[in-house]
């Protein structure tokens, strides 16, 4: 069987199990019924109640990993070809890998206030590591026939890192991207729950503290639906850049 | 040759070095409040008190039962699944499109509801915990079962193993590096969320001490915490790191962060 379909039917199965358990009589009242959901969904779009929020979250998420990526690839790959920034990295950002980066929120709150910059940080500073790692592993995984040909006909070091490293190493960046922006919505939320006056976070820990759990649901779904999207995007980007691996895999 | 192995620890410290330098000058320069920037003896100071008093281990235990008891749960679950997906081509096709479609979805965002489920106590932390510890342990099983050497599988059955034993006594060893790689990606996710959930909403676990600390500006304790929770996640990377060089002894660790 086709596994879209198979997947596309226990999605449904899913949601009429679901739609049929909330709509006993004596379901709790935190559950609401997917068609619920949905109705609220669509208010809430025409109310304007959720759009500036999707806005202000995305506004931090995204420079967060743009500027958190960006330094992390780069710095990879440079430690991952030359010995001495590799000596000096490294051990840094392999000692503190493991740590929880959330950890820092507080201390950066109380250095540059508990607006977008702090999350900005936050989010960067924890979207650096897998894209560090991966960037990293990628460049030193280069084949070095590829780069002894390349030098032997001639090309000088910067055309070697271009030519050669770089996209020999961007199956693993991509990996890497993929892992920081899944860690880049989780952070935006946890930073958004933890302090913040807009944003889908707030939103959702607003709506459940004012018991209005339409709005809870609305935005949850919002946030999944985020989510999934902006992987698809990632997704879609990689079969672009990397068409050549999906041509000589096939 | 012994200059250089020292010019190269050198520069193995040297970022270390300089970031702790330029703390302690700042720290003394008078810039700043102590409040902001604490020096390194403050600091100190704390995570000595947070070491011997009897009231922060508990914090600690919290913490460390939280994390672990969510990653246990997450690994026997996902190894279960991992394999038995691996192995089946039926589970493989129901199960993989509902984890692969719900991947890339934050979990965190489910926190209220599991809060409404389990309530504010230790219940929803842990299952936020296995949720979010799930998915790379399914994914890495998953993988690692079906690359199993066929030779392995088909003498095994020659030799009249049965299923339940050809799963326990040649999948799960052989898929055992793939499945350690997806422990090692858990195990740090698991301390971020009990960290989080903690500062999130919580009375007690070391997530709850750092945003106390804060809130009553007791910075120099609260990066004592940072320190605690730093520490606790790498000692928990090493741990695994020891465990898996003894399970998994035949082959070498040469993946990440193999130094």
């Amino acid at each position: 069987m086709n596994p879209r379909v198979i997947g596309w039917g226990l999605l449904a199965a899913v949601l009429g199990l679901w739609q049929l358990v909330a709509t006993r009589p004596e379901h709790p009242e935190f559950v609401l019924s997917p068609v619920e959901i949905a109705v609220h969904f669509a208010a809430a779009l025409r109310s304007g109640e959720l759009l500036p929020h999707v806005g202000a979250s995305l506004l931090r998420s995204l420079p967060g990993f743009v500027l958190g990526s960006a330094i992390g690839v780069i710095l990879g790959l440079l430690a991952g070809v030359a010995r001495s920034l590799d000596q000096m990295l490294s051990p840094v950002v392999f000692l503190t890998y493991p740590v929880p980066k959330i950890v820092f929120l507080p201390i950066v709150m109380l250095w540059i206030g508990i607006g977008d910059a702090s999350k900005i940080v936050i989010i960067a500073l924890a979207c650096f590591y897998p894209c560090f790692v991966n960037a990293y592993y990628g460049a030193r995984s280069t084949p070095r026939i590829m780069v002894w040909a390349s030098l032997n006909m001639g090309a000088r070091r910067s055309q070697v890192f271009g030519k050669i490293v770089v996209p020999s190493a961007l199956p693993l960046v991509f990996a890497g991207l993929r892992v920081s922006l899944a860690l880049s919505f989780i952070l935006l939320f946890s930073t958004e729950m933890i302090n913040a006056r807009s944003g889908l976070g707030f939103l959702i820990r607003q709506a459940e503290s004012s018991l209005r759990f339409d709005l809870m649901y609305v935005s949850i779904v919002t946030v999944a639906a985020l989510g999934y999207a902006s992987d698809q995007l990632l997704l879609l980007a990689r079969r672009r850049v990397l068409a050549w691996q999906a041509a000589t895999t096939r | 040759m012994t200059r250089s192995l020292v010019m190269g620890v050198l520069r193995r410290l040297s970022l270390v070095l300089a970031g702790l330098t330029v703390w302690e000058l700042v720290a003394r320069s008078g810039m700043f409040s102590p409040i902001i920037v604490p020096s390194l003896a403050r600091i100190g100071r704390e995570l000595w008190f947070l070491a011997t008093s009897p009231g922060s281990l508990v914090e600690v235990w919290q913490s460390l039962f939280r994390g672990l008891s969510g990653f246990a749960l997450a690994s026997v679950v996902g190894v279960t699944l991992g394999v038995v997906m691996g192995r089946s081509a039926v589970a493989a096709a129901f199960l993989s499109p509902i984890f692969s479609g719900t991947y890339p979805i934050p979990k965190i965002a489910l926190f209220p509801i599991f809060i409404y489920l389990f309530g504010i106590g230790s219940l929803a932390k842990v299952v936020l915990v296995f949720l979010e510890c799930l998915y790379p342990i399914v994914v890495t099983t998953h993988a690692g079962s079906r690359a199993v050497n066929r030779v392995l599988l088909w003498s095994a059955a020659n030799m009249g193993a049965s299923r339940g034993r050809i799963l326990a006594r040649v999948v799960v060893p052989a898929a055992a590096p793939f499945i350690f790689a997806g422990f090692r990606i858990a195990l740090p996710i698991a301390m971020v969320v009990v960290i989080i959930t903690e500062m999130i909403s919580s009375a007690d676990g070391l997530g709850y001490l750092v945003m106390y600390s804060l809130a009553s500006f007791k910075t120099d304790r609260m990066l004592a915490a940072v320190v605690v929770i730093s520490l606790l996640g790498l000692a928990l990377d090493r741990l695994m790191v020891a465990l898996r060089d003894r399970l998994v002894f035949w082959e070498r660790l040469d993946s990440y962060y193999a130094e």
